[in-house]
């Protein structure tokens, strides 16, 4: 195979993109990838058309200009605004302190989940791998009636709903730093006859921290999102404005509290920005 | 005494380093308690019952360990749950397609350097790409299922919305990082916008375009597993009525299905991620 064909298979090569453009590429191949392309677009039309026709019931859902003044009757009711100020700040204190959580529960998993630090061999190994991965499957909302139903109403459970949840992804990137960390201050340490967690606070720590900022910083603007919808199910915040005026048809005060949300994830956004320009 | 090269006893230099080094210590220190203050303050605020928390890991473990013990598999893999099952993969694999599509041209947009128009295109793909970012998709869900009615459209709609938030962002970063040699040489041939886009920009980002949409694939169908709970398709309606009835252990076993799927599409986009390198 010649190199060219080998970039071109590995889809890399530039002149792959236009497909027949390519002199080089043997006709057969390029025959495959019709085949390939066609059959995906099939399997596309079928399934969309059983979501978007056989699934849809379209005399509720009615035509376009239907559609556009049910969408009309979200326009916000700015006299509302102010009663729901309380709420987002609420909101934002639920996804500060839960993604604060989250980062010290995070820190001993990535330990746990790093190959080249985990403590006890392949035990801890999977325990770390294994707590990533349930707290990465499960939907914030379950993680929250789990956490209402242990601890009743309020922001607390869903704050650990949010920290619990924040585990996973903090986690698994800090435990990938770790394996990624260049040995040479791990041996330098390790020579000065340094126990396991001086090695882990001079040369590993070091070496990752600015990776875990960064990572805890892009959590936080998640995690704001996140916030936002824990209300549903009892955890505090704007969610259980919203799902209220929902379900009590007051789709202008719905309107009202999705600006809220987006006015705040913006500042959020804006903030971690500060920080991240601050910190790192 | 010892005398530096600029007049200054080593002394001196001694005693201002300490001078800021004992500053910084205290800024720290003040910045630490501040924090601390705000904490408390935000426990007694919001009426925290942090009391209970000692009870929690026993409650936890009784509802985890033995109302939700041992999971209905049963219920789970049957009749309309095992329907629904179905219905969200198609939902999280047609929110990926329609929503890459879209996500495409957008990034393209929203990328200031190569973007058709700075005045017209540029704030407009920026536009979309805050808008479907600062909406939480379930809130995205709960307004599309008043506009179209209840069913998997609205939640494919919602996913199309994630991806391109998502993704879209993603591509765009990538599309401003890369190389201006080529995108100039194309301009120079006389080529128009779409030829500068698909032949000078395309190629470099491709490799990278394709690991994003991997990516955000196991975003997309983590997200779609809940949609259902406010009515957008998908298992996520039977986890809300299963815990609305308290029948936890059916609940558990569509959780323990979730996982198992979110786990067996990780390997997949793992596998995927491997034969692009």
């Amino acid at each position: 195979m010649s190199g060219i064909e080998a970039a071109d298979a590995s889809g890399i090569n530039g002149a792959g993109l236009i497909g027949d453009a390519n002199p080089l590429r043997p006709r057969n191949t390029i025959l495959k990838r019709y085949c390939l392309i066609a059959g995906f677009a099939s399997v596309v039309l079928v399934l969309t058309a059983h979501v978007f026709v056989f699934q849809t019931d379209w005399a509720r859902t009615g035509g376009l200009g239907q559609m556009l003044k049910t969408a009309a009757w979200f326009l916000p009711n700015l006299g509302y605004f102010p009663s729901i100020l309380l709420a987002l700040f609420e909101t934002f204190l639920i996804a500060l302190f839960g993604t604060l959580i989250g980062m010290v529960i995070a820190i001993p998993v990535a330990v746990l989940a790093a190959r080249n630090v985990t403590p006890a061999g392949l035990a801890s190994y999977w325990a770390g791998r294994v707590t990533i991965v349930l707290s990465r499957s499960v939907h914030e909302l379950i993680f929250a009636l789990i956490f209402v139903s242990a601890l009743g109403l309020g922001p607390l459970p869903g704050m650990l709903a949010l920290a619990v949840r924040s585990v996973g992804f903090l986690a698994k990137t800090t435990a990938e730093a770790i394996e990624n960390i260049e040995i040479g201050p791990v041996e330098a340490i390790e020579a000065t006859g340094a126990k396991r967690m001086a090695v882990l606070l001079f040369a590993v720590l070091p070496q990752v921290f600015p990776i875990f900022v960064g990572n805890v910083i892009f959590q936080f603007d998640i995690n704001i999102r996140r916030a936002a919808i824990l209300g549903m199910v009892g955890g505090g915040g704007i969610g259980l404005i919203f799902a209220e005026q929902i379900m009590s048809l007051a789709y202008d005060r719905a309107g009202t509290v999705v600006l809220g949300v987006v006015a705040m994830v913006l500042l959020g956004e804006y903030i971690s920005i500060r920080i991240r320009s601050w910190l790192l | 005494m010892a005398v530096g090269e600029y007049g200054i006893t080593v002394d001196d230099a001694r005693r201002d380093y300490r001078r800021f080094v004992n500053l910084r210590r205290l800024i720290k220190f003040i910045a630490l308690l501040l924090f601390c203050i705000f904490a408390v303050w935000t426990v007694w605020y919001m009426n925290m019952p942090l009391e209970r928390l000692s009870g929690m890991f026993g409650r936890i473990g009784t509802m985890v360990f033995n109302r939700m013990m041992p999971p209905d598999l049963d219920y789970a893999l049957t009749g309309n749950v095992f329907y629904s099952i179905l219905e969200t993969i198609e939902m999280s694999f047609l929110g990926t397609v329609y929503g890459v599509l879209l996500a495409v041209p957008v990034a393209w947009f929203g990328a200031w350097n190569v973007t058709p128009s700075r005045t017209i295109c540029y704030p407009l793909g920026r536009a979309i790409l805050v808008l479907s970012r600062a909406i939480p998709p379930i809130i995205w869900a709960m307004i599309l299922v008043v506009i179209l009615g209840f069913g998997p459209m609205a939640g494919t709609i919602t996913l199309v919305l994630l991806t391109l938030s998502f993704a879209g962002k993603l591509m765009s970063e990538q599309v401003e990082a890369i190389d201006m040699g080529p995108v100039e040489a194309i301009r120079a041939t006389g080529a128009g916008e779409i030829k500068t886009f698909v032949y000078a920009v395309l190629p470099q980002v491709k490799a990278a375009w394709i690991g994003i949409i991997i990516y955000n694939w196991d975003s997309t169908f983590r997200a779609s597993t809940i949609l259902g709970f406010v009515g957008a398709g998908g298992l996520g309606l039977y986890i809300r009525s299963t815990t609305q009835l308290l029948d936890y252990e059916r609940t558990m076993g569509i959780i323990l299905v979730v996982i198992v799927l979110v786990i067996a599409s990780e390997i997949l986009s793992h596998f995927a991620r491997q034969r692009i390198r």
